[in-house]
């Protein structure tokens, strides 16, 4: 704690113990109690560091006016102080602690009702009970109980609370078993036994008894204890798990029996939990089958999906889960998943009875459908059937689903009319299609899942989401797939014909998905070559039929999110020509200008920031200038320059961020080649975040001993003339932080490899000096320039050399100024910038130091009516 | 009440219910199928169709050369088209009292119907149903004239000569039925016999029934039918809809506690979700024009095409065809357009409420005012000086058999860039395009028909529950083409029953009730008396007076006071006395009680039998029987007067005498 804080703090403790009315905001004692924490975690002891605060907690919760926030406040701080036994001994002599968790105390005084209490005393003792001594406390002060109470609370934060602090007692004390640990802890840290067995004795007779409810209204208590055993018996080790194990093992066994639906799920982690840890416990296993065998067909599919979830490797139990999670499939399509000896007859007429109600049916064969790829990875001696059979019986759901095919078991139709056109089905089975690419021998079935998948597609009636999950099912089926040679030539007009369609659609979701898909196509295409043609995934679906006029068209599309998807799958699409240095096509000058158009234009800002990302692509994809396309070239470095000054006026700070990494790629290539330049100083991390929060990625600093080679100065004319070094400039000082951060570092990087300051301000070589650029005399060159003659007056104090050259290497001119380059990189304090910028906005206001004296501020204003005090938030 | 159903088409009804007095047509729908089975009738010579080859058997023994042509592998018949009409020898259709039309789609049979039979009803529509109706029936004569054809076949129609045709022209029936067109005279005269109603006006018939069309939600005017009287309560539901489209919403609620339900007008594509076809409809015509393509949209003149036209407003913007064309050619498109504007109590909420702004309530304006879209009557005339591709047409028939489209066939059907998008559910698309085959025109068929599906229709009758349900046959069960849908049937309880072309139903629901009116004076001089607690009954003498289906019952009129006669003669020819009524027994004999006071009485030995409907009191010594019956009680004692004037004493004691 620095010295200014704990100046203050004594002020603050008497602004809490007077009254909390007059706290800033409601979130300041939480900060405050975040810094303690901070503190205390880091070592420090803060009661010694403030007296202050055990004065402030026996104030308090002697005041009978306290505000039930700072009282809940004093009772965690409480907890956090005595949460080590030396600093638990102080507060003891205080004789603080039995006032502070006085039940009685805060019951008599009708405060135990807040809620807020009540949850400041579970988490002041949680944050106790860290040693022995506080044990024996809690204990002794029979705490053990209110606690037990606390469990079916009102609140389902402070049910959730006691749940985990009980949890906490019994764990965390459980690795000092009693006479094993004693001499190497001292006797000091060990619990004595007689406590901790007090405790395991009370809590486990609470499990007992109140895990089957006797009522109907005492279900919740069973979730709860319940929730709370799943908790102990997951870390629990064995003398504690033997033990509960043993005490709650017959109030299990009656659960399974009563078949609670709404315990099913909690009731199957326990069990869960117990066989995770356990390992072959018989009664364990016995319980695990009774799960298994619940004849309720929803809670018994809730079960056998929770079960294989957890990823046991119990051959008996792995194969009656997947069978069970099999049976409504082989109803619904008729496929014979589960071989000729198929479930208990009793149980098949169930499910199937089940199955006859919609809203049931929709949900249990979704859980079938998300099972289904893990089903078809278990081992072949646990599946009732093969991998293969599994995939088809979903393409059969699939056609059922869009009323194609009828159900091949006879009397079903009641069943599968259940799930004719569910979205939710069509969209879960599309899910689980697209997972089983996976499935052993799934690539058999690759014909019939085309054909599917296109109907979809060609289906009027699909919705934009089933679509969408078409075209990924689409794709990563065509991303395993090697041998093209299964599509027909019917398949591939098809596919044509219903992209053609779909990029007309109305809704504009479908739209998306669809060029998007296109893109995505391309971008398989570039990983994946069918071996034998040579042909890419691409061409082999599509055929003859170019993509590119679909993308420009959409170009054109009404919706901002189309044009954006179809900017970006127009880069994919062409990566692959641009990677080989292909020559020019004629489309491609005018889909250059369109984009172009596009950044100069749009309203909407995705379709420009894609615009830079697709020349982003095309900058880092393309061949060096001296191949064959030097068309190609010349059209990409003309357009860059557009790009780079439009870019820059930009309104949208992504698409300036874009900018900037352009820029960044045209540095590269400049000055790759010189010793001095490290490339990329972010550029691996230039994906900007999507709130413009960057990264706190420290800068290093680079320095090099190497002087800079001849070749710098011309490259840096060309990237002068190329408009790079305005673009930086303009960052630097734009109002958003993460271009102004990039732009900064960028201008480092530039800086340390033309005109380095280790080597001193007089020894730049006066060629490097004589390239200038030319800053406008408004907006951002204006900014500049007010820099640069800022930092120049500076200068002009301390050396007292005034009247040097006029603004060094400046000749003011019409509007604009001409700068040398590498003086206005040295003269622009680029290292004090960066250390502004790599800081967060806020980080002022979220010091401990201006939280202190928020509290006192408002104190202050409270006090003196009429003055009104602006909390900034953020 | 009996139900004569005249036509087996499901959408396009005519059926006749006699129901109390009255005989009521619901419904004269046309059934315009026949007419795939004609050659199309060009508008200007098509050297392509009149090369066709004639038909002549395989072995030469029918030669029906002049008459049939064939094209593509089918024969069509060379001929005027000709229409199916609704079956007319099932009952006289003279004796019909009104028709009662529920939507212009549902019309087109009238003049078949009101002329030449001996009718001599009142038809009943709304405005929009007549106008537009009317539009319909002047565009199909307006095609129908416009290119005579000198031919009318009927060799082919000879039985033995049927016999031998290919199919489908083979298995074709009642061909004798089918009938040209009518004329316009036919058609002024028979509209002129139609009454305009709006919805939920009640319009007594002959006193004995009440009809009033409830807002069916389909088209402009289109209308459900109401028909009861006091007791007796029968629903008509035709094309109806629950989609929000340009209509009035459905009236459901009206519909609630119908004896009978009479469902026909369901949607013919079960599976064709309208607006999952409005987007596929969307999307290949914007793929067609940016292919440089032009695209065919056969279609009715009025209804669907006001939802295309409001749709393609806001999708040509999205789609960039802000610059193609749009064509509506017909005979009455400007009239269409123009009324759909006028009928604006008839539309939908949102549509009303911009009349109030004022705006116009269908968007198809400002695309006239914008010339995006522009109507014609013809091809001929102005059209073809402004005609510009690529660009979209919407025209009529929809069967490909008459009208501009016929035009539009041929002159694009060879070119693949073309799309002929079909909306219209009543034909099959492959049918309408037999004899334009071979043709590399691309064909999208994309049909929207909003009446309701089998979905809406039992989530409507579940909330309305009939006590019976009729409709056609067609409905109970899955369609051919798709046995395994057992979705796409009417599944009710009871079973609705099923109607066919010709089935004359009898309705299961009897009268049971008639509401008398009784004069003032009468009920005035009625004794109640309570037999139980708020229930009191009187015993009346009356004269029953039936008139205009309306019965009263009034006062016997007191015999004139005898005139002082000594003439015999006089006295017999009065009246005969009116008899003082005979007392009415009510209640049941509790059988404790009478056994307790047939002890009282002597009688002691007594064996009691039950039965099925009562006991059977065995007096053993006197041999005796006592039936005690729910509605009688028999004393049979042999030829013991005394005992059984005794007995029946007893039985007097229990029962209530008015």
């Amino acid at each position: 704690m620095d010295r200014e804080c704990a100046l203050l703090l004594p002020g603050v403790c008497a602004v809490l113990a007077g009254s909390g009315s007059s706290l800033p905001d409601d979130t300041s004692l939480e900060k405050l109690l975040d810094w303690f924490t901070g503190i205390t975690e880091a070592g420090g002891s803060l009661l010694e560091a403030c007296p202050c605060l055990l004065k402030l907690i026996s104030t308090v919760v002697h005041n009978a006016a306290s505000d039930p926030g700072v009282l809940s406040f004093a009772l965690r701080l409480t907890g956090l102080l005595a949460a080590t036994e030396e600093s638990f001994k102080t507060i003891q002599e205080h004789s603080v602690l039995n006032e502070v968790f006085n039940l009685q105390h805060w019951q008599e005084a009708g405060l135990w009702e807040d809620p807020c209490l009540r949850i400041g005393w579970i988490q002041g003792l949680r944050s106790m009970l860290q040693h022995p001594k506080a044990l024996s406390f809690f204990v002794q002060s029979e705490f053990i109980d209110p606690l037990l109470q606390l469990q079916t609370d009102t609140s389902l934060f402070i049910a959730a609370a006691a749940n985990q602090m009980l949890a906490h007692i019994l764990l965390f004390f459980q690795s000092v078993p009693p006479g094993v640990d004693k001499k190497e802890k001292g006797d000091g840290m060990t619990p004595s036994s007689a406590d901790y067995t007090a405790v395991v004795k009370s809590i486990s007779g609470y499990l007992q008894e109140s895990l089957v409810p006797k009522e109907s209204k005492n279900v919740r208590q069973s979730l709860q204890t319940l929730k709370l055993l799943a908790l102990l018996l997951a870390q629990a080790g064995p003398p504690l798990r033997d033990k509960l194990l043993q005490t709650v093992g017959d109030s299990l066994e009656e659960l399974v029996a009563a078949g609670s639906s709404e315990l099913t799920l909690p009731l199957m982690d326990v069990i869960l939990s117990a066989c995770s840890s356990s390992g072959t416990d018989e009664r364990i296993t016995r319980l695990l089958s009774s799960m298994l065998n619940i004849n309720k067909p929803a809670d018994l599919i809730h079960a056998a999906a929770a079960f294989l979830r957890r990823g046991h490797h119990d051959t008996v139990h792995t194969a009656r889960a997947v069978r069970i999670l099999l049976l409504p499939l082989d109803i619904m399509t008729g496929q014979t998943l589960l071989g000729s000896i198929s479930t208990a007859d009793e149980h098949q007429f169930s499910v199937v009875e089940q199955l006859k109600s919609k809203s049931s049916c929709i949900s249990m064969i979704c859980v079938c459908l998300s099972n289904t790829p893990q089903i078809t990875l278990t081992p072949p001696d646990v599946l009732p059937c093969l991998p293969v059979s599994i995939v088809t019986a979903v393409l059969s759901l699939l056609k059922i689903c869009s009323g194609s095919s009828p159900s091949s078991s006879t009397g079903c139709s009641e069943v599968s009319r259940n799930v004719i056109g569910s979205g939710k089905v069509q969209k879960c089975a599309l899910e689980a299609l697209g997972t089983l690419t996976s499935s052993p021998g799934a690539k058999e079935r690759i014909s019939e899942v085309f054909t599917v998948l296109i109907q979809y597609l060609e289906n009027p009636d699909s919705d934009p989401t089933v679509l969408h999950k078409s075209y990924q099912a689409l794709l990563k089926w065509t991303s395993v797939c090697t041998d093209f040679s299964f599509i027909t030539d019917q398949l591939r007009h098809d596919l044509v014909e219903v992209v053609k369609k779909r990029v007309c659609d109305m809704r504009w979701e479908v739209k998306d998905s669809t060029v998007e898909f296109l893109g995505h196509l391309a971008g398989v295409c570039d990983s994946i070559k069918a071996a034998a043609e040579g042909r890419d995934a691409s061409e082999a679906l599509l055929g003859a039929c170019s993509t590119t006029p679909l993308l420009r068209e959409a170009l054109q599309d009404s919706e901002s999110y189309v044009r954006a998807s179809a900017i970006s799958a127009l880069a994919k699409t062409l990566t692959h020509r641009w990677q080989q240095g292909a020559t020019l096509t004629e489309e491609e000058p005018e889909i250059v200008s369109r984009l172009l158009e596009i950044l100069s234009q749009d309203s909407e800002g995705f379709p420009r920031r894609a615009v830079v990302q697709y020349f982003i692509s095309w900058y880092s994809s393309h061949s060096p200038p001296s191949s064959s396309s030097s068309s190609s070239s010349s059209l990409l470095m003309q357009s860059v320059r557009s790009v780079l000054s439009q870019g820059r006026a930009d309104l949208d700070w992504e698409v300036k961020v874009h900018t900037l990494v352009l820029a960044e790629l045209l540095l590269d290539e400049a000055f790759s080649g010189h010793p001095g330049y490290k490339k990329g100083s972010d550029s691996h991390h230039a994906s900007p975040h999507a709130y413009g929060v960057v990264s706190e990625q420290a800068y290093t600093l680079h320095t090099h001993t190497a002087t800079h080679t001849e070749g710098a100065e011309s490259d840096l004319a060309v990237v002068v003339e190329q408009g790079v070094v305005s673009v930086l400039l303009s960052g630097l000082v734009d109002c958003d932080r993460p271009v102004a951060l990039k732009a900064c570092r960028l201008l480092i990087t530039l800086r340390e490899t033309v005109c380095p300051l280790s080597l001193g301000a007089l020894d730049a070589s006066a060629a490097m000096a004589t390239v200038s650029c030319e800053l406008p005399g408004c907006g951002w060159g204006r900014e500049i320039i007010k820099i640069l003659k800022m930092k120049k007056s500076d200068q002009a104090k301390e050396e007292d050399i005034a009247d040097q050259r006029g603004l060094n290497g400046a000749e003011e001119g019409g509007d604009g100024v001409c700068v040398s380059v590498c003086e206005a990189l040295r003269s622009l304090g680029l290292d004090e910038r960066m250390e502004v910028l790599t800081q967060s906005s806020d980080h002022i206001h979220n010091s401990p130091l201006s939280l202190l004296q928020d509290i006192l501020t408002a104190s202050a204003t409270h006090t003196k009516p009429g003055e009104e005090v602006i909390v900034d938030c953020y | 009440m009996k139900l004569y159903c005249l036509s087996g088409h499901p959408t396009l009804p005519c059926n006749v219910l006699k129901f109390k007095s009255t005989t009521i047509m619901l419904d004269c729908g046309l059934d315009t199928t026949s007419v795939l089975n004609f050659l199309p009738l060009p508008l200007v010579h098509s050297p392509r169709l009149s090369k066709l080859p004639g038909w002549v058997s395989k072995d030469g023994s029918a030669n029906l050369e002049k008459e049939l042509k064939e094209c593509a592998g089918r024969v069509f018949v060379d001929s005027q088209p000709e229409f199916c009409l609704p079956e007319r020898e099932l009952l006289d259709l003279s004796t019909i009292d009104v028709i009662l039309i529920s939507n212009y789609h549902c019309m087109m049979a009238l003049p078949y119907i009101t002329e030449h039979t001996g009718f001599t009803g009142t038809v009943y529509a709304t405005e929009p149903t007549l106008t537009i109706g009317r539009l319909f029936m002047e565009e199909l004569v307006n095609f129908m004239e416009r290119v005579p054809k000198a031919q009318s076949a009927t060799c082919w129609k000879n039985k033995e000569m049927q016999r031998m045709l290919p199919g489908p022209l083979k298995d074709v029936v009642d061909v004798w039925a089918w009938k040209r067109s009518y004329s316009i005279q036919e058609v002024n005269s028979a509209l002129s016999k139609v009454q305009l109603v709006g919805y939920s006006q009640k319009v007594e018939l002959f006193g004995a029934v009440q009809v009033s069309p409830l807002s069916s939600g389909y088209s402009l005017g289109s209308s459900n039918w109401i028909i009861q009287s006091h007791h007796e309560k029968v629903s008509y539901v035709s094309g109806s809809s629950l989609l929000t489209t340009h209509p009035q919403p459905m009236d459901q609620s009206s519909l609630k506690n119908s004896d009978v339900l009479i469902l026909t007008g369901l949607t013919q594509m079960p599976t064709a979700n309208p607006d999952g076809m409005l987007g596929e409809f969307c999307s290949n015509l914007a793929m067609t024009i940016r292919a440089g393509g032009n695209v065919l949209v056969p279609c009715y003149s009025s209804g669907v095409i006001y939802d295309l036209l409001e749709c393609l407003y806001q999708f040509i913007d999205s789609a960039n065809l802000g610059t193609t064309p749009f064509y509506f050619i017909s005979p009455v498109a400007n009239s269409s357009l123009e009324f759909s504007q006028i009928f604006a109590e008839w539309l939908c909420h949102n549509k009303q409420s911009k009349v109030y702004l004022p705006e116009p309530p269908f968007p198809h304006a400002e695309l006239i005012q914008t010339n995006k879209l522009k109507h014609y009557p013809s091809i001929h005339g102005d059209f073809s000086s402004e005609f510009r591709q690529p660009c979209v047409v919407f025209t009529g028939h929809p069967s490909l058999r008459f009208g501009d489209v016929v035009h539009f066939m041929e002159l694009w059907g060879k070119s693949s860039i073309n799309t002929i998008i079909f909306t219209e559910p009543d034909f099959s698309y492959l049918d309408a395009l037999a004899p334009y085959q071979p043709l590399a025109m691309k064909c999208v068929y994309c049909p929207i028909d909003t009446r309701l599906n089998f979905h809406q229709v039992s989530k409507l009758l579940k909330e309305v529950q009939p006590l019976h349900v009729v409709c056609p046959e067609q409905y109970t069960q899955p369609p051919l083409t798709q046995s395994h849908r057992s979705d796409l049937m009417l599944e009710l309880q009871p079973p609705p029953m099923p109607y066919r072309r010709c089935s004359v139903l009898n309705l299961p629901h009897r009268r049971r009730y008639e509401r008398i009116y009784i004069l003032p004076e009468l009920a005035n001089s009625l004794v109640p008396s309570e037999i139980k607690p708020g229930v009191s009954l009187a015993t009346v003498s009356a004269v029953l007076h039936s008139k205009d289906n309306k019965h009263t019952l009034q006062s016997v009129p007191k015999p004139p006071p005898v005139a002082p006669s000594k003439k015999r003669k006089r006295v017999l020819e009065e009246p005969p006395a009116v008899l003082a009524p005979k007392t009415l027994l009510s209640g049941a004999v509790p059988l404790e009680a009478f056994l307790a006071t047939l002890q009282k009485h002597g009688f002691t030995e007594v064996k009691v039998e039950e039965t099925a409907d009562g006991h059977i009191l065995h007096l053993q010594a006197e041999d005796t029987l006592i039936q005690l019956e729910e509605d009688g009680t028999h004393i049979v004692c042999d030829n013991n007067e005394p005992l059984r004037t005794t007995l029946r004493d007893l039985v007097l004691r229990f029962l209530q005498k008015l």
